[in-house]
């Protein structure tokens, strides 16, 4: 059975396709976010929203389009963004030391 | 003859390519309470060498800065009894690295200390071998005037007369740094600030397994059982043999399934595919993860491509101002609507008697002070506030918070229905004295470093835990 294309092209919330959803800081100068999906037709759509498009994701972490790198990474079913931080590591005005809970702005997208 | 050390009984007897090698990963976070009955079970499967990390950049700069150990010391003396009596009645070495946190000379000090006490008190004679990290300001300095030095991500190179101000510099130890303090033969190694693999990737290098995997099969077990579904702090056991390496979590209830070891490669990681070390690159893009059963998966494939000149990443912290912190609850929504503006206004109103060089930076909860939140999610009923001052002097900043907290009580704004206090208070003192906001200065790459006689390593003989 073929999914029908109505239902294919209806929106969908990124924790409906997500298994993981995480960020973490990679050194104190850099965040990673990380996107575990279901299964590759998930993770094929996700790569394809307008949502996660290489210049969509630095307009929700208010950052410079030039300082986010995106990963496309099928074997794994996973997306990855790697993100210049604003505030070095807890330097006065960061607000996350170990970038644990950037990945919330991910969590309210629709694919 | 002379009895060899726990180290140089594995050299002798392990021959690659005959039975696996058994790496224990007892901690990724040695000091916060390993949990025992899973490293016990590790230590039942025969391990020939057990490793853990004391160290990580997430508690910040300000135990670099300071010299401190994030770790209680009460704890991290219990986490070193456990593994240090395990080890030296199985004969075999623990490897610690990064200790204490964040790794300069004093906080290898802080780690020394006890390993000398737990062997007196166990009665064993053994070799300790230390290797601090430290680097000298002046050999930073000379780096920058030869275009030796480059920043990680976003950080100012700093000034010659900042450097030689900074409270702190190590340099990360790679698997080749690792190199003569195994060939001391110790029976304990400790070694200050480390590549979170060369921990677990230098002693199967110098017995001559591939360093691709070494490093690889590192990378998946250095923090332990996180590398599982679920994730968890339990030691791991990993067989490591020449064409690949199987880790399994010593909790039962902990699966290393091929996502989830996959998956560990990515995590801390800005590149998903390459992992920076001292002497070369590790690439992961040929990496194959095949399931041995429901608990074990195989990981094979990686390989290491070295790089003609090492490269050493160092970290550099300093010390800034003092600080002092007022937490308090606002419950009522018309001071919630007009929250920053009140903020500013009080700010304004205290530098008034309190003139001087000093910072607000105020943290609002419920609002989006970690990440931001769109104006619909934040709450207009209860929002929590930290706020952060920051001074050159300890008395300024808890005068300035006591003064703060009081004005903010009793400001009057339009619409205000209260007269009574704008302000809960969950604690007493409200005013918590939070010690010096730090900071990183150094997140570099110094280029053109000979790593593997770069440190200065120490060996300590111990006859029942005193110096012979």
């Amino acid at each position: 059975m073929f999914p029908s294309l109505a239902r294919v092209c209806e929106p969908v919330a990124l924790c409906e396709l997500a298994q993981v959803v995480r960020s973490k800081n990679a050194g104190p100068t850099l965040l990673t976010l990380d996107v575990f999906f279901r299964d590759a037709a998930a993770c094929t759509r996700a790569a394809c929203s307008p949502a996660l498009a290489p210049l969509a994701v630095p307009l929700l972490y208010e950052v410079p389009a030039g300082s986010v790198q995106r990963h496309l990474l099928p074997k794994l079913r996973a997306i990855k963004f790697t993100l210049s931080r604003a505030v070095c590591e807890a330097s006065p005005g960061d607000v996350d030391l170990c970038g644990a809970q950037q990945h919330a702005p991910l969590l309210g997208l629709t694919l | 003859m002379t009895a060899l050390h726990a180290t140089s009984r594995l050299r002798a007897s392990h021959r690659p390519g005959t039975e696996a090698l058994r790496v224990l990963s007892a901690s990724g976070q040695l000091g916060y309470g390993i949990p025992a009955a899973s490293f016990e079970r590790g230590m039942a499967r025969w391990p020939h060498f057990v490793s853990a990390n004391m160290g990580s950049i997430n508690p910040g700069p300000y135990d670099l800065a300071t010299g401190l150990m994030d770790a209680p010391g009460s704890s991290a003396r219990r986490d070193l009894a456990l593994v240090l009596a395990a080890t030296l009645k199985a004969g075999v070495p623990p490897i610690i690295g990064s200790a204490a946190t964040a790794d300069a000379q004093s906080q290898l000090d802080r780690v020394t200390a006890p390993v000398r006490e737990i062997a007196a008190e166990l009665g064993h004679s053994l070799r300790l071998v230390t290797m601090a990290s430290d680097i000298l300001a002046e050999g930073v300095v000379q780096a920058l005037a030869q275009g030796r030095l480059a920043a990680i991500g976003p950080m100012p190179d700093p000034t010659e007369d900042e450097i030689l101000s900074f409270s702190h510099i190590v340099g990360q130890c790679g698997v080749e740094t690792f190199q003569p303090t195994l060939k001391a033969d110790p029976d304990v190694i400790l070694v200050g600030r480390a590549c979170d693999t060369a921990i677990f990737a230098a002693l199967p290098a110098l017995l001559g397994y591939p360093l691709g995997l070494a490093l690889h099969m590192a990378k998946i077990i250095g923090c332990a059982s996180l590398c599982c579904e679920p994730g968890g702090r339990d030691a791991m056991l990993t067989e490591l043999t020449t064409d690949g390496f199987t880790p399994e979590s010593r909790n039962p209830a902990r699966q290393a399934t091929s996502d989830s070891m996959a998956a560990q490669a990515l995590y801390e990681q800005a590149s998903p595919e390459t992992v920076e070390e001292p002497g070369g690159t590790l690439h992961l893009q040929s990496a194959r993860h095949e399931a041995v059963d429901q608990r074990r998966t195989h990981v094979s494939g990686a390989c290491f491509a070295p790089r003609l000149r090492p490269t050493l990443k160092i970290k550099g912290a300093t010390r800034l101002c003092a600080r002092a912190l007022l937490v308090a609850g606002v419950d009522d929504p018309g001071l919630i609507d007009v929250l920053d503006a009140v903020l500013q206004d009080v700010t304004v109103k205290v530098r008034s008697p309190i003139p001087g060089d000093w910072q607000l930076v105020p943290h609002v909860y419920g609002r989006g002070a970690a990440p931001r939140l769109a104006p619909a999610q934040q709450s207009a009923h209860e929002v929590g506030l930290v706020l952060e001052f920051i001074a050159p002097e300890r008395e300024l900043a808890r005068t300035l918070a006591a003064v703060y907290k009081q004005n903010l009580l009793h400001h009057g704004y339009p619409a205000r229905v209260t007269t009574a206090g704008n302000l809960a208070f969950a604690l007493t003192p409200s005013v918590v004295d939070a010690d010096m906001a730090c900071r990183f200065v150094l997140h570099h790459i110094m280029a053109d470093v000979p790593v593997d006689e770069f440190f200065k390593q120490s060996v300590h003989d111990l006859v029942n835990g005193s110096l012979s």
